[in-house]
Formats: structure tokens, C-alpha cells, sequence
């Protein structure tokens, strides 16, 4: 097992952390510890240089004007995308979700250059999608995820999946990325509409980000506490139905 | 019919609608009784307020506390039209000027997403700006979507005379257009939502308060009016004169803050600015914020917390680790149906003692608590006489308790709090 710290870095959270991502990067330092994993972790503000080197990267949602300056600075840098050719895994929430895409719509609905990381494009919803949020997660998936997905979603965007993408989960309760499908994934790149924090209500894919990071399956720790919100949660998101 | 006629019996029968409600038990009616008069005269708003709306009063956070201080130091001129609780849609608003005394000058509190609107009917002589930041981000717009809103607001109403927070980056760019601006350095303790411009996304460069943008030039504004904090706050007036805040009961550097804004527009009212600091003083507690309250078994302290930038003002004025505060969060529609903003909360300054988390997302606060390396423990009446403390906890004479809007409502004793100024 690798024993140096996993290197976590945090994308832009001024940017990108509207809605409590930021609990993303304090979960997997939370799980890692349970596991008996050390981590390093690296805030990254716009104007620093973004390692190309560390195991996972990790963006949340954010405004329409903060959303294109991290999709100009990120695609400027390239890092993310050396890091991913290098075998880092990404994490990415809402906003982070639609920019790592060819194309999502700026403040004005204009389509705005994503990075391309994730074979999707995001133009607008009819309606924005405010709620909860519950997922099945696809079972020849990616991920070790075998249990339902939970979270809150806020967003306008639908999100196209192309060829090279296959979706995270299928929406139980809630848009998701509009038909009917949540999320996208390629290799060790996620994105997901997923807010809650996105981590926090699913262990499990904190445990298959930190498992990646480290070339070995973790089993899963339980804790009392996150059973409970996810079992309150997922109740919570069938009674919307 | 004509209009104020109209208006008359509309706000008739909206009295009789909210008594209707009271004797039923559906609250103070204040709600329904508006909506009724509105739907009989849709100009109401527009009658009630005539010319007398002195000041509307805006913002995420402190928006009642800061009306309370303005319309206490307004009333030094005579009784005033005000909310008596925190009801700040146009319902509330309707009803604070068709129950009030019927010549005196109006200060209201408005609801960020309403003040356009709210502001176009009532034409007030000030509308203060003090802060803006992530607050149920389920119903509002984003943060920088009502900055927009407010500036196109002003731009339509040029004659109001703006006092707005200079150290909120977010609120300069709402109200630089205006025709008469009054800056007032009112300090910003949260600025994650204020990281990039608003205008053109660059990020911000700040230094202290100071704070400008590389990508269009704009800049914190040169202000007139200064806030000061060492312990206790002291406001400094365009002329270089120091308005001490030390006698505020009101705590926290913030409503120092909100009293310094509250004067700015005394000034521009042409209010006595010393009589208005005296009177400013009596404020004990506002719509139960801060109050003293019997809940159950206990004697609590009561805040309202209800969002990251709220919160992490109140951090700082909580009674130091060992002793335990109760945390109350729900997710009802007035408090925002999403709770995920508790992981932008600094909880990890409660660190030394055991919090009680109660509420219908005590769940979601457990977790938080949990990663913040916090003890907690969940309880669901935490005001039971048999519900199970932590040690010493029903040895203290008072104990926090903060609050979410729909529990903070629930347990405040309105029979407890002054109203009528």
C-alpha cells in the first residue's frame, strides 16, 4: 500500500464552492483518516499554479461569471488535463461538472469553451432543477458505488452525454442531467450534480476516489451518524416523488 | 371608486382577514391580512406609503436589526411606522404602513429579492445597502443576479439617496450607479461571495478592506462614513465626528456595524445623530433576536442563524469551550430547503465542548459536527423535561441557542419583547 500522503487539490473553492462543496475535500480527508490514509491537501486560488502531479482533483458549483473565469483559468493552465493523462482522478460538482465538458452556457446563455475532459455538453433545462436529488448508480459502472446516490441539486443546465462517457447513476427522484440520467464518468473523471456534500451523503465514492489514489480497494467504514442522514435523505427523496 | 378609497376599505378588509386568521390560530395574520388588501387594491402599497417612507433597510444579514436601530433613533421626531416582527415581503411591508400611525414617517425592512419592487411603490427618501452573500440559495437568485436587479432598481428610481456598504464589493457594484450615494465603511467579515467582480468575473485583489478589480478598474469607493471596532464599536461621521456605540445592548461587532449604517441615514434624515446613538441604546433585543427566552426546561439565549456569513459573526459573541450551545436547523420553505451551507460554517471553532443538535436536519449538523471533530449529541426536544443533556448543562443560568427562521419563530415569546415605539 502507498504510504506517502494522497494529495488532494481543491480547485478554485473560491469560485467553485457555493454550495458547501467544500465538504467534498473535508470528507475525503475525514474517510481517509478512518482508513488510516494521510493526506495532503492543496487550496488552489485563481493566479496559483496547479500541480499536474497530485492523485485527486476536486471542483464544486458556482456562479455563472465565477464558472467561466475557472474554465478560462483551468483551460490557460492545462494541468488538470496533464494530471489526468498522468492517472489523477477528478472529482467535479455541478458547475466543475458542466466545464469539465466541450461547452456550458455563460451568464448570457451564450456557449462557453469547457475543457473536454468529460464527452458532454450542457445547454439550459426548461426549468431549473431545485431539490433533492437520488440516483441508482449504473451496477458495470466505474465506481465500487453499489448503493443509492443521495444529494441536493440546484442547477439550470442539461447536461448531453456523448459516446465516451457513460452515466454515473439513473435518476430515482429528481433531473439530474435532464433525461432521465445523473452524472458522467470517464476513466477516474466524475461529474455530478450532486451537492449535499456530494461526498458526505456518499461515502462510498469517497472510498473509490481515495481507493483509485492509492491502486487498492478499500472497504467501506460505516459511521452511525451518515447512515442515519442517508437513510433520513433517501426516505426524504422517495416521499417527493 | 377612487384609489385611496379603494385602499381604505382593502386594508378593512385585510384587518378582518388577519383577525379571522389570528382567532383561528394560523398566526398574527399579518400575512393574509396583506394579501387581501392587495387583492382588492393592487395600488395599495403605493397609497399606504404616500410620500412619508423615510428609509427601506436591505440586506442578507441584519436587515431587522438594523431597521429596529433606524426606526428607534427615528422616533426621536415622533412615533414611526415599522415591522413589529420580521415580515419584510410586500405583505409585511403593506401591513407595517396600514397599521402604523397613519402620518408618521415609515422605516421598513425589504427582503432582497423584493426591494425593486417594493422600493418602485413606496419611493422612499433613503434605501440603505449593507450586505449581500449565499443565503437559501433554493428560492433567491445567486448573489450576483440580485446585485443586477438592485442596480437596474436604482437606475429606474434615481431620486432615492443610497447608503451602502463600500466594503462589500458585491454591494458597491449594485449601487455605484446611483445619483447620490452616502459610502459607508461598515466592514465585511464573509467575503467568500465576493471573490470575483461582479461585473466581469476577474478575481478581486484585496488588501485589508481594500479591495479593487485588474479587469475593469472599479474599486472600493472612497467612503464618508467609518466603522470602527476594538471591543466595542464607534461610528466616525463625514466631519471627523466619533459617535461612541459602547453603550449598544445589542452584541457583536455586526450590529455595531448595523448602528453605524442606522446613522449614516439619521444624517441624511436630518436627525438629531446624538439623541439617535441614546435611543439606538434601549434596543434589547429585536423580533426575539438576542432575547432571553423560557423554552421548555431551559433558559435559552435565542440567535438566529441562517446562513455561513450570519454565523460566523455569532461564533464570536458564543460563551467560550467547555460550555454547550444548542444548535437548532431546519429545512422548512423560510429557512431555505437546502442545508449543504452548514459545511461553509467555521464550526470547528466549537471545538472543546458538546453541541446539541436539534431540528429536522439535526442529522445533517451531526455529520458536520462529526467532520469538524466537534461533539455533539442528537436530540429531538432538547427542551423535555426528561430529554437527556450534556453534564452541567442544566446548571447553566442561560444557554445559547441558535436557531434556524421557522425554529428561531417557534420559540421566541413575542408576550417578552417590546413592540409598539
Amino acid at each position: 500500500m502507498k504510504k506517502s500522503p494522497i494529495r488532494i487539490v481543491s480547485i478554485y473553492p473560491t469560485l467553485l464552492g457555493t454550495y458547501g462543496d467544500g465538504g467534498n475535500v473535508a470528507a475525503l480527508s475525514h474517510i481517509a483518516s478512518l482508513h488510516g490514509l494521510p493526506v495532503d491537501i492543496l487550496t488552489i486560488s485563481p493566479g496559483m499554479m496547479i500541480p499536474d502531479d497530485a492523485d485527486i482533483y476536486v471542483m464544486g458549483g458556482g456562479e455563472d461569471t465565477a464558472q467561466v473565469a475557472a474554465a478560462n483559468a483551468l483551460r490557460a493552465s492545462g494541468a488538470l488535463t496533464r494530471a489526468v493523462d498522468n492517472g489523477a482522478s477528478v472529482l467535479a460538482i455541478c458547475a466543475g461538472y458542466q466545464l469539465l465538458g466541450h461547452e456550458f452556457p455563460d451568464a448570457d446563455g451564450n456557449a462557453a469553451p469547457g475543457l473536454g475532459l468529460l464527452d458532454v455538453f450542457t445547454d439550459r433545462l426548461p426549468k431549473r432543477a431545485v431539490g433533492e436529488l437520488a440516483a441508482e448508480p449504473i451496477r458495470a459502472g466505474l465506481t465500487s458505488v453499489t448503493q443509492m446516490l443521495t444529494g441536493y441539486e440546484n442547477h439550470g443546465g442539461a447536461t448531453h452525454l456523448g459516446a465516451g462517457v457513460i452515466p454515473l447513476a439513473l435518476v430515482t427522484s429528481g433531473v439530474g442531467n435532464g433525461d432521465g440520467t445523473e452524472g458522467a464518468i470517464t476513466g477516474q473523471v466524475i461529474g455530478t450534480y450532486l451537492h449535499g456534500p456530494c461526498l458526505v451523503r456518499n461515502p462510498l465514492l469517497a472510498e473509490t476516489l481515495l481507493g483509485w489514489a492509492i491502486g487498492q480497494h478499500l472497504d467501506p467504514i460505516v459511521e452511525d451518524a451518515v447512515e442515519e442522514l442517508r437513510r433520513e435523505r433517501l426516505g426524504s427523496a422517495n416521499m417527493g416523488k | 371608486m377612487n384609489t385611496s378609497l379603494r385602499t381604505k376599505l382593502a386594508v378593512t378588509a385585510g384587518r378582518l382577514a388577519a383577525a379571522t386568521s389570528r382567532t383561528l390560530g394560523r398566526g398574527e395574520g399579518m400575512v393574509v391580512g396583506g394579501k387581501v388588501t392587495l387583492r382588492i387594491s393592487p395600488h395599495a402599497l403605493a397609497d399606504l406609503a404616500g410620500d412619508r417612507v423615510a428609509a427601506l433597510v436591505s440586506a442578507t444579514n441584519g436587515k431587522t436589526s438594523t431597521t429596529r436601530l433606524l426606526a428607534t433613533a427615528a422616533s426621536q421626531a415622533g412615533p414611526v411606522a415599522t415591522q413589529s416582527t420580521g415580515a419584510n415581503m410586500t405583505e409585511g411591508v403593506l401591513w407595517a404602513l396600514a397599521n402604523g400611525p397613519a402620518n408618521g414617517p415609515a422605516i421598513l425592512e425589504v427582503d432582497e429579492a423584493y426591494l425593486p419592487r417594493v422600493l418602485a411603490a413606496t419611493r422612499p427618501k433613503v434605501v440603505l445597502l449593507a450586505n449581500l452573500s449565499r443565503d437559501q440559495l433554493d428560492r433567491m437568485s445567486e448573489v450576483a443576479m440580485l446585485a443586477r436587479k438592485w442596480r437596474r432598481m436604482l437606475a429606474e428610481n434615481p431620486d432615492v439617496v443610497v447608503v451602502a456598504n463600500a466594503d462589500d464589493p458585491i454591494v458597491a457594484f449594485a449601487a455605484e450607479k446611483a445619483q447620490q450615494i452616502i459610502w459607508v465603511a461598515a466592514g465585511q467579515e464573509w467575503t467568500a461571495d465576493s471573490s470575483v467582480c461582479p461585473e466581469c468575473g476577474t478575481l478581486l485583489s484585496r488588501d485589508g478592506t481594500d479591495w479593487s478589480c485588474s479587469g475593469c478598474g472599479r474599486a472600493r469607493p472612497k467612503t464618508s462614513w467609518q466603522f470602527e471596532w476594538e471591543k466595542t464599536g464607534t461610528a466616525v461621521g463625514p466631519d471627523g465626528q466619533r459617535y461612541d456605540l459602547a453603550s449598544l445592548q445589542l452584541p457583536g461587532r455586526f450590529n455595531a456595524s448595523n448602528a453605524t449604517m442606522a446613522l449614516a441615514v439619521c444624517a441624511e434624515l436630518g436627525l438629531d445623530l446624538a439623541k439617535a446613538v441614546t435611543l439606538m441604546s434601549t434596543v434589547t433585543s429585536v423580533s426575539g433576536r438576542f432575547a432571553t427566552v423560557v423554552a421548555g426546561s431551559l433558559r435559552i439565549r435565542l440567535l438566529l442563524a441562517k446562513n455561513p456569513a450570519g454565523w460566523s459573526e455569532l461564533l464570536d459573541i458564543m460563551p467560550p469551550a467547555p460550555t454547550p450551545v444548542i444548535i437548532i436547523i431546519n429545512s422548512n420553505d423560510a429557512d431555505g430547503r437546502d442545508p449543504s451551507w452548514l459545511w461553509d460554517v467555521p464550526f470547528e471553532r466549537l471545538k472543546g465542548r458538546t453541541v446539541i443538535a436539534s431540528g429536522n436536519r439535526r442529522r445533517d449538523l451531526a455529520v458536520r459536527l462529526l467532520h469538524a471533530g466537534v461533539d455533539a449529541v442528537v436530540i429531538e426536544d432538547p427542551f423535555a423535561a426528561d430529554a437527556v443533556l450534556p453534564a452541567g448543562t442544566r446548571n447553566l443560568a442561560v444557554i445559547d441557542c441558535a436557531a434556524t427562521y421557522t425554529a428561531f419563530q417557534k420559540l421566541r415569546d413575542p408576550s417578552n419583547e417590546e413592540l409598539a415605539l
